[in-house]
């Protein structure tokens, strides 16, 4: 390959780089910046480097509670997605039984369903079963909405493990579920990560759920407190700004930390 | 094996999907075949409330932006994807990590807060975007990026594809790498340059990939929410309404139940048959 192509090629993959990066430096510039400093223009560095607008947002905003919200609401909705697609998805992946083609093709189906098509209905059915404005409210729809992704994964990653270790323990007389926990599960161990990381990000990015369901303002997630103050302090660009990154800095440390694992989970289902 | 175990494995995913996802599919399906008043039921009338559906120009105009959604997608991030992928795929190991990490992390960012974000950078007063253009001397081209109904859209869209780009590069970087090898060595023995290797063997060697992406990005293109309604709540005017702020508005604003239902069927029976027609032609494949 000659010089030119290669240096033309470095300076797109350049200016991609800052495309994807840029955004994200000026919002932390921003949340280190005092409101007087706000004119000098998006780029000027902030000096002396704030930390009040972070110290505001977490005690006055209620960014605290926000975080923990949604810190509960994500790992309970993990926990149930755990507990439910990697015993499906085996189901699909190594066992016999009839209706199973229909069965499946029912939970393909869910793959597409975009939330807001549901809410009609759901709203309602929250309503009837006394879960609007409860986390429960918010957890049980994100785990089904998310079952069909959980669930042809876990599908594809319960493939892989062979037949013959599975026979062996059926033939030492274990029980399915037993075989499935002593055998299956620490085999499917690199898949079940890639799972547990998927569900937790989208579980975290949700929005529109939470914002029908939840009313009250200590039950409220972090994505609906930081859109909410985006409206209410329209001015407080500061404020806004150290909340988007308290909002996003759990997911980008989680995914750099864990790369592979999350790519590999994202990439499932992907024609190769 | 025997099928009682295999029910109770699928059992509680099935419950917990049937509960809160199939069942009220079915209702939204029945729900707009009835006349709804204040939130109760009054009687069956067949298919009136779908012959709205041909006077609303709001829908017209939301389901043509959902339409240009998906065309911009296909002609930007999708592209862009496959371009890094096949620069980065002759780039070091470290490299080729480092960078898709970087084309990656948009992705892991909320959309609430991506709009947030991107909201200040198409900021008429102090955003990035007319500063930038600005300090270039090209002062007369900044705008109210999101405030102007010829450029909402569009300006959303590049949000968008900022959140979508690192996802098009990972996939077709996965592929790029499982094409065999010696099928470029031949190219450089013929003396290919690097754009016609690109051409020739990279592009169509990809075409499940860029099926895949393409398909996934006009599913998406019907799906999202968050990004409009936390920037422009479907205005200026109409100019990005979707299908999805056009359902939440007749449901939760406008309180029309019977036409919100209709509305939310357009849009399932859009994105199912999409999944359907996905599944034909990549199992073809």
């Amino acid at each position: 390959m000659n010089r030119i192509t290669k240096h033309s090629q470095t300076i797109i993959l350049a200016l991609f780089a800052l495309y994807a990066l840029a955004p994200v430096y000026l919002v932390l510039l921003a949340s280190m910046r005092s409101e007087s400093d706000l004119f000098d223009g998006p780029l000027s560095l902030p000096w002396p480097i704030e930390t009040a607008n972070y110290v505001r947002v977490w005690t006055e905003s209620g960014f605290s509670t926000f975080f923990w919200n949604s810190l509960k609401i994500s790992a309970a909705v993990t926990i149930l997605v755990l507990l439910t697609a990697p015993l499906a998805g085996y189901a699909f992946a190594k066992m016999q039984f009839r209706g199973r083609e229909a069965l499946f093709a029912l939970f393909l189906a869910g793959l597409v369903v975009p939330a807001p098509s549901v809410i009609v209905a759901l709203y309602g059915n929250l309503q009837a079963m006394g879960l609007i404005d409860t986390h429960l409210g918010v957890i049980l729809p994100q785990a089904a909405l998310l079952m069909p992704f959980a669930v042809f994964m876990m599908r594809t990653v319960m493939q892989e493990v062979p037949d013959e270790l599975i026979e062996a323990s059926t033939m030492d007389g274990a029980t399915p579920l037993y075989g499935f926990l002593t055998v299956v599960v620490p085999l499917a161990r690199p898949g079940l990560m890639s799972l547990t990381l998927i569900v937790f990000l989208f579980s975290w990015q949700e929005y529109l759920l939470p914002l029908v369901v939840l009313q009250t303002e200590t039950l409220k997630t972090i994505t609906v407190g930081a859109a909410s103050l985006q409206g209410r302090y329209g001015v407080d660009y500061g404020g806004i700004a150290a909340a988007g990154l308290i909002a996003f800095a759990p997911l980008v440390v989680l995914f750099l930390a864990m790369q592979r694992s999350f790519v590999r989970g994202l990439s499932a289902g992907a024609v190769k | 094996m025997t099928s009682r175990p295999a029910i109770l494995f699928l059992l509680p995913a099935l419950l917990l999907y049937a509960a809160f996802v199939v069942v009220p599919i079915l209702q939204v399906v029945a729900y707009s075949f009835f006349s709804w008043d204040n939130g109760i039921a009054q009687e069956f009338v067949g298919l009136a409330n779908y012959t709205h559906l041909g006077s609303d120009s709001v829908f017209w105009a939301a389901l043509s932006h959902n339409a240009i959604w998906v065309v911009l997608t296909l002609a930007f991030p999708l592209l862009a994807g496959l371009l890094l992928a096949a620069i980065l795929a002759d780039r070091s190991p470290r490299t080729i990590q480092v960078m898709s990490a970087i084309y990656f992390i948009p992705r892991t960012i909320p959309l609430v807060v991506a709009g947030i974000i991107w909201g200040w950078i198409y900021n008429p007063l102090f955003g990035l975007l007319n500063y930038g253009l600005d300090m270039m001397g090209l002062g007369s081209l900044a705008g109210a990026w999101l405030a102007e109904e010829s450029t909402a859209l569009v300006s959303l869209n590049v949000v968008g594809a900022w959140t979508f780009f690192g996802f098009c590069v990972v996939i077709y970087l996965g592929a790029i790498q499982s094409i065999d090898p010696s099928l470029y060595e031949a190219a450089e023995v013929d003396g290919a340059p690097w754009w016609r290797k690109f051409r020739d063997i990279t592009v169509p060697l990809l075409n499940n990939s860029t099926l895949f992406l393409g398909l996934y990005a006009a599913i998406e293109a019907m799906r999202f929410f968050d990004l409009i309604w936390v920037t422009t709540q479907g205005g200026p005017g109409y100019a990005t309404e979707v299908l999805t702020t056009h359902v939440y508005k007749t449901f939760f604003l406008v309180g029309d139940f019977g036409y919100a239902a209709v509305l939310s069927v357009v849009l399932l029976v859009i994105v199912l048959s999409l999944s359907a027609i996905a599944f034909r032609l990549l199992r073809a494949k």
